[in-house]
């Protein structure tokens, strides 16, 4: 172990380690810790941005549950959802619409509507919709709006007595039709 | 705290831990020539030293809450400088491994020490190959015993045995040229 080249190294070990970096390293060494300060600051900011991140996660999970624990909330606002009464009222419009198509939709099946009626009744139909849709904004601007109110009431009324006066004559037709047929027996 | 070492540069590294940049200037002079010679002796090079030495500083700097004061700071921080030098010489993608070849007795030395001169040596040492110079360094300088280099390389007590002994016929050997070129 104890050869010569040992020896001579560890007796000369602080004029081996002697050596100087090269020139101009403490500038170079304070820029490197003036460049290496700076991020700190930054990245102090992180806590926040986790944080804020967070909440924003926090918000869109409560508001994601609010809609799938309370849908009714959010449900579509007509005539109905302003007090008991007018649910009523419009239970027995929509009601009497949909018996007023039924019927409609009998009688096409029994082949007394033309071509010509059935494209009639759907652009009556079409505007209708479209009414209930533009009376459906307005009351959602205005829910207590006496006018609003009266407007989806005359809709309903209207689209009620159209239907009932398209099937009245509809089942006039009908009935004449069997009386031909039977006077023809 | 309890087995804190006694630091003879206590307040500046305190300093330190506080972020102060003054105190950080101040214990890269205190440090910077031991740390620098370990750098040296292990990448081999003035400009590629000085990189990594500065770079282990702000290492150390960043990570200065862990050290418990179980030993000297200049222990710890020659453990990160040594810890950054072999970053270094890994992407240079020196090994340390070692074949099991059967080193030979060391040869008599024939050596005329008093004639060589200390340029002649360190140049000699800073050329030898990476992994030489390394387990030689770390050895004979820095003072590691083989079982430490071991641990610090990742390697076994037996290569760096090996390694060790190696390196040094291999400088013998580029000393005897050095001389016989300085005799012609």
């Amino acid at each position: 172990m104890n050869d010569e080249l040992e020896r001579l190294i560890l007796n000369n070990r602080t004029s081996i380690q002697d050596e100087e970096p090269l020139e101009g390293h403490f500038e170079r060494f304070e820029a490197r810790l003036q460049k290496a300060a700076k991020p700190t600051r930054r990245i102090n900011f992180q806590p926040f941005l986790k944080i804020a991140a967070m909440v924003v996660f926090a918000l869109l999970a409560v508001n994601q549950a609010r809609i799938y624990f309370f849908p009714e909330k959010t449900e579509t606002l007509s005539l109905g959802s302003i007090s008991p009464e007018y649910r009523e009222v419009e239970f027995y419009y929509t009601n009497a619409i949909q018996l007023g198509m039924n019927q409609w939709d009998k009688l096409k099946k029994e082949g007394f509507i033309s071509e010509t009626e059935q494209q009639m009744m759907q652009k009556e139909q079409a505007e209708f919709d479209q009414m209930y849709q533009k009376l459906i904004e307005d009351l959602k601007a205005n829910p207590d709006d006496e006018r609003v109110i009266n407007a989806m009431l005359e809709y309903y009324q209207a689209r009620m007595n159209v239907i009932t006066m398209i099937i009245n004559k509809l089942q006039e037709v009908k009935q004449q039709k069997y009386q031909k047929d039977e006077i023809k027996i | 705290m309890e087995a804190q070492y006694p630091n003879i540069y206590h307040d500046v590294i305190e300093r330190c831990r506080k972020g102060d940049t003054k105190a950080q200037f101040e214990l890269y002079k205190l440090y910077y020539k031991p740390m620098y010679n370990v750098c040296l002796r292990m990448v081999g090079n003035e400009v590629e030293a000085e990189d990594v030495m500065q770079e282990a500083f702000l290492n150390a700097l960043t990570k200065i809450d862990t050290y418990e004061g179980k030993v000297s700071f200049g222990a710890w921080l020659k453990r990160i400088v040594i810890n950054r030098s072999l970053d270094q010489l890994k992407k240079r993608k020196v090994k340390f491994e070692e074949l099991n070849e059967k080193i030979p007795d060391e040869e008599p030395a024939s050596l005329h020490i008093g004639e060589i001169q200390m340029e002649y040596l360190k140049k000699a040492i800073q050329k030898l190959p990476d992994g030489f110079r390394v387990v030689l360094s770390l050895y004979l300088l820095e003072g590691y015993d083989h079982e430490e280099i071991a641990q610090i390389l990742g390697i076994t007590n037996v290569s760096s045995r090996t390694q060790f002994l190696r390196a040094k016929l291999k400088l013998r050997e580029m000393l005897q040229k050095e001389e016989l070129f300085e005799y012609n």
